[in-house]
């Protein structure tokens, strides 16, 4: 079987947003529609003041409390471990991103953080939301998926960009941008990921490189206690700039 | 790991079963395999097939390669160039922007001329479109006429990002041609002009320097937002995973005025006042010669091994037998002996234990590397400042070692077959040409700076050395980025303008005539490496798709104008033809030479985007030099060989007594007033700050904007990060204890005055932020260039940044300025 999962080295991580700004090219999301965000905190003062952050993806979890309250059966499990949104099912309620513990799911009928409107510029063609000239290729689109544009008034989320992964060989257990044989069907994030503090795989496999390193390197989950049990693991080493997110980060 | 470049293409093709799949256009994909891209060309116009065309990132002078996905025709994604060494498939947030930029809705849709005679920044210029041949023959006919009247130098061209042959690489022979010394002033006096004169003035290379990172154990960075915007930004960001995790993990020490994520990355951070590394630096040095940490192969030993460097006491010149630097004793008597740890803490405001620290851990470290650009040398004593760091990588011998410092080697170019000095006539030859540069480099004034752009609207103003009658401008706005830019606003009204950015900038509002050139990605252009890793490389931008609007390619204007031109002038750019040809040309040279990816003519460049061929050719081991012989670092070089090669000083060595400089003591003594026996030396004096104000005043660029190009991207303002960008607008940082006393809440309106300007900006609480100085980032503030840029949060920091430079190396003094905050 195949669950896929992700693991973000905070210790390689450099905060550049690379990943924010990939995911939001590689399927065409508005501005402020940051599946893939990455988050600051500032804490003490000078001249010990500390800069920390998190970069933020939807974390797929194996219970997802924004499947569960979904009154539609919009969002729903797959079968190899995703979370993803029916727009067709999808009534636009937001129970889900009330429920979500981890503030990853948008709504295609926010108003626009930058003025002007994005959705003025480019006018929705029939009923998506936004018609931009660089959208994802149509044949890629899939609204039961939640992948492309979307229509309005919808909730949107990181898919793990399923339609690349979708596409991966038979039986790889290693998604990465460095293997030619992957790099086309390897997440957007990860694949550019410039420090490579990214990796994407199949959990269930004990010799993927995600299993082995949060094995090696201590992954721990966001929220662990809530119980979504997240597909989404961070690892860390000694130093750098990483929130106190795990065990194996000192206090 | 994908530093080392390690899939061939050979693999890369085994990997797919797809060979082929290579088509001059690029390599047709579909699902998540290759397929010939012929089949593919047809179903591209269908909408259903995808083809990768071969690029250059734009947003910063790094230079990834890149790899643009379009489909349908239309572009909608762009990622890192596998097989370009410095991208390796990877890239920073700017480079996924160029999609958005290529369909920017504000771009000029083609060229235009102005109908509004009136100038300002609140005059609409009334453009009207014109045809290409209506413009170019405007500008050829106005060119011809200074030229017939003997005024040839009035028609100045100013560029900023230039990238290889094919635009800036034709500038010298228009000038040259047509009779002007004014074709083609360049920028990098407002970018990092500091650090190349300190690095001459030392080591004899008047230029940046290439890094092995991948091997270095500690990084001392004065000031380089390495995880930023540093150069080459994408490949700092993969060299760091490497670094934070390799075995021994690299130590890093940040030297900044503020937290930021460089420094709360680094192992420390420490945060130093404005303008004072220099004494840093030397305290550095200091501690590295009274504990004997000074790599004795690279630097040399006392003659006496009993004898040492004792803080306050002098030494007798001949007791130190010095190997590859010269002046070593001259410099601890007369500068380093007093610059202890305490006199530093006092000028540094670090702590004695911190320089103590960082200096035992440099010292003691190797491979170890002391990296700086403009950060630490935009001030009045940057020069010294940047001499003073550098010798820091002589005394630690890291100079052109495995884990050091190198310089950059050029790309096997062939060239055109066109020769331009058989184009020259009379006029051109005429001793009547040889009139001062606008920018007076050259003169009396600026005989040390190679240039100085920011000075050219002052000088047009007071018609010194005269006034300029045309000014075109490529790839740089200095109305909006050189400081003091208000006086652009002026000396622009009487001058006609031609612009030739695609984007509707500050500069087009008070341009006559608008040539707009191509984006990116529809370009057909050159450009060799930016200092990197040392070993020559080059790369290609080549079209994804044809043209959006009606624009052409920079190069070609210009080629286009010189058509035009009467004479033997118009018969060589006849002979040119287009950028097309001077790119062939370049290509030539791989043939002899071919690439390590196997590009060997135009037609493979095309295909791989990238021509590289490693390693550098020089190392230095344990004291002694070696040049690459084919297959080992095993020729070893004697010193003259040295010193035709590597260290390019008058005596052949690093000079800790700079000949460069105590060539032109008079000079620096009569500008920067040390005496004329000290000017050779790196040193710390005090800056003398511009403005006025009570707190320093830092401009940084930030990670998804850098260069600025991002302005007009609603997607790169959303992620503004991460303490002064507001998700919305660009922030002014304040440490909370300053705004306070100036009764400052966080998020409030505030003036920013100088002693030239004032702006608004929006205040930002942050405490990781010196109390003495505040930040705002470059490149924001704009009043044009399109419906997101425009009006956006604070106010252009170049309107308070008064123009005055290093007048040794001309580089603007962008972080030299003090200003006063007060609530709006």
């Amino acid at each position: 079987m195949t669950k896929w999962g992700m693991v973000i080295d905070l210790e390689k991580c450099t905060g550049c947003q690379a990943c924010t700004a990939a995911c939001q090219m590689e399927n065409t999301r508005m501005p402020g529609e940051v599946w893939q965000d990455v988050i600051f905190y500032t804490e003490g003062t000078y001249p010990s003041a500390t800069l920390s952050w998190l970069p933020r993806p939807c974390m797929h979890c194996e219970e997802p409390s924004c499947m569960h309250v979904c009154p539609t059966k919009a969002t729903y499990k797959t079968g190899d471990g995703l979370v993803l949104v029916d727009w067709n099912r999808c009534i636009g309620c937001k129970y889900c991103m009330i429920a979500c513990p981890y503030g990853v799911r948008f709504y295609s009928g926010e108003r626009a953080e930058i003025q002007p409107d994005v959705r003025t510029v480019y006018p929705g063609e029939g009923d998506k939301v936004w018609s931009p000239p660089f959208q994802m290729p149509a044949d890629k689109q899939d609204r039961s998926r939640g992948v492309g544009v979307a229509p309005a008034n919808v909730v949107t989320k990181c898919t793990f960009c399923s339609h690349r992964i979708s596409k991966a060989p038979k039986d790889a257990s290693d998604l990465s941008g460095d293997n030619p044989a992957t790099r086309e069907s390897t997440p957007a994030c990860v694949l550019t990921c410039p420090p490579t503090a990214r990796y994407f795989g199949n959990l269930d496999d004990p010799n993927s490189e995600v299993s082995r390193l949060i094995a090696q390197k201590k992954g721990s989950r966001l929220l662990d206690h809530l119980g979504n049990r997240p597909q989404v693991y961070y690892v860390t080493g000694e130093g750098g700039s990483v929130p106190n997110v795990g065990s194996s980060r000192k206090a | 790991m994908t530093l080392e470049f390690k899939t061939s293409r050979r693999r890369f093709l085994q990997a797919t079963g797809a060979t082929g799949a290579v088509a001059a256009t690029g390599i047709g994909l579909s699902g998540g395999t290759l397929a010939p891209a012929s089949a593919q060309q047809a179903a591209s116009a269908a909408g259903t097939a995808t083809v990768v065309n071969k690029n250059i990132c734009h947003q910063c002078p790094a230079r990834c390669g890149i790899d643009v996905y379009t489909t349908g025709g239309k572009v909608h994604a762009i990622y890192g160039n596998p097989d370009h060494p410095i991208a390796n498939g990877k890239l920073c947030p700017k480079g996924h922007l160029g999609t958005y930029i290529l369909y920017d809705p504000d771009r000029f849709k083609g060229p235009m001329k102005r109908t509004n005679p009136n100038k300002g920044r609140d005059q609409d210029p009334k453009f009207v479109p014109i045809s290409w041949d209506e413009a170019l023959n405007t500008v050829a006919a106005r060119l011809q006429a200074l030229r017939d009247k003997g005024e040839s130098h009035r028609f100045t061209l100013a560029f900023g990002r230039g990238w290889g042959a094919s635009c800036a690489g034709l500038l010298g022979t228009f000038g040259k041609l047509y009779g002007s010394p004014n074709i083609g002033l360049g920028h990098s006096s407002m970018c990092s002009d500091g650090s190349k004169k300190a690095k001459h003035a030392t080591d004899g290379n008047k230029d940046y320097n290439s890094y092995d990172y991948l091997n270095t154990n500690y990084i001392l960075n004065f000031g380089a937002g390495f995880l930023e915007a540093f150069r080459p930004y994408n490949n700092n960001l993969q060299v760091w995973g490497h670094l934070r995790t390799k075995s021994p993990r690299a130590r890093v020490t940040v030297v900044d005025v503020r937290l930021t994520t460089t420094g709360a990355a680094a192992d420390r951070l420490v945060m130093i006042k404005p303008a004072t590394d220099g004494a840093f630096a030397l305290a550095i040095a200091h501690v590295i010669l009274t504990e004997g940490l000074w790599e004795r192969d690279f630097v040399g030993d006392f003659a006496d091994p009993a004898m040492k460097f004792e803080a306050g006491k002098t030494l007798a010149a001949d007791s130190f037998k010095e190997k590859w630097v010269s002046g070593l004793i001259e410099w601890w008597n007369a500068v380093v002996k007093d610059a202890t740890p305490e006199w530093a803490s006092k000028i540094t405001t670090l702590t004695v234990k911190e320089i103590v620290t960082v200096a035992r851990e440099f010292g003691s470290t190797r491979p170890a590397m002391a990296l700086f650009e403009r950060g630490p040398t935009a001030h009045t004593n940057g020069v010294h400042t940047g001499m003073a760091i550098h010798a820091l990588n002589a005394l630690v011998g890291s100079l052109f070692a495995k884990g050091g410092l190198a310089y950059q080697m050029g790309p096997a170019y062939g060239s055109l077959d066109v020769k331009s000095d058989d184009f020259l006539d009379d006029y051109a030859k005429a001793p009547e040409r040889k009139k001062p540069r606008m920018d007076l480099v050259g003169s009396a004034e600026w005989p040390m700076a190679d240039n100085q752009l920011q000075g050219v609207a002052k000088h047009h103003l007071a018609g010194n050395p005269y006034k300029i009658d045309t000014m075109m401008f490529y790839l740089t706005s200095p109305i909006f980025s050189a400081p003091g830019c208000k006086d652009w606003e002026t000396a622009l009204k009487d001058i006609f303008v031609i612009d030739t950015s695609p984007f509707p900038g500050e500069t087009s509002v008070f341009a006559d005539l608008v040539l707009p050139d191509h984006t990116y990605l529809e370009r057909l252009q050159d450009a060799p490496t930016y200092p990197f890793q040392g070993y020559p490389l080059a790369q290609l931008r080549t079209p994804a798709v044809k043209p959006v609007h009606d624009t052409k390619v920079f190069g070609d204007i210009l080629i286009e104008i010189g058509k035009r031109m009467k004479g033997p002038m118009g018969d060589y750019y006849k002979a040119v033809g287009n950028t097309e040809n001077v790119v062939k040309a370049l290509a030539k040279g791989f043939e002899k030479s071919p690439g390590d990816n196997g590009v060997n003519s135009f037609e493979t460049w095309v295909q791989k985007g990238v021509w590289y061929k490693k390693p550098y050719h020089w190392r230095q081991v344990r004291g002694e030099f070696y040049e690459w012989d084919g297959t080992a670092y095993a020729k070893k070089m004697d010193a003259e060989e040295v010193k035709k090669k590597l260290l390019k000083t008058p005596s052949g060595k690093f000079e800790f007594k700079s000949g460069l400089m105590e060539a032109k003591a008079d000079f620096v003594t009569a500008k920067v007033g040390i005496p004329a026996e000290r000017v050779g030396f790196p040193q710390w004096f005090e800056a003398k700050h511009t403005g006025g104000g009570d707190l320093h005043v830092v401009t940084p660029k930030s990670s998804a904007h850098a260069e600025g190009r991002s302005a007009n991207t609603p997607w790169a303002i959303n992620i503004y990060q991460p303490t002064s960008g507001g998700r919305t607008q660009n922030l002014m940082e304040i440490h909370p204890e300053a705004a306070k006393k100036r009764n400052i809440a966080d998020g409030d309106k505030v003036r920013v005055k100088s002693s030239i300007g004032t702006i608004s900006a929006t205040a930002r609480y942050y405490a990781g932020l010196r109390p003495d100085t505040i930040v705002l980032p470059f490149g924001f503030g704009h009043w044009a260039y399109g419906r997101w840029a425009k009006g956006r949060g604070s106010g252009n920091v170049s309107e308070v940044t008064e123009n005055v430079s290093d007048p040794i190396s001309g580089l603007a003094c962008y972080y030299t300025g003090k200003v006063t905050v007060e609530k709006a």
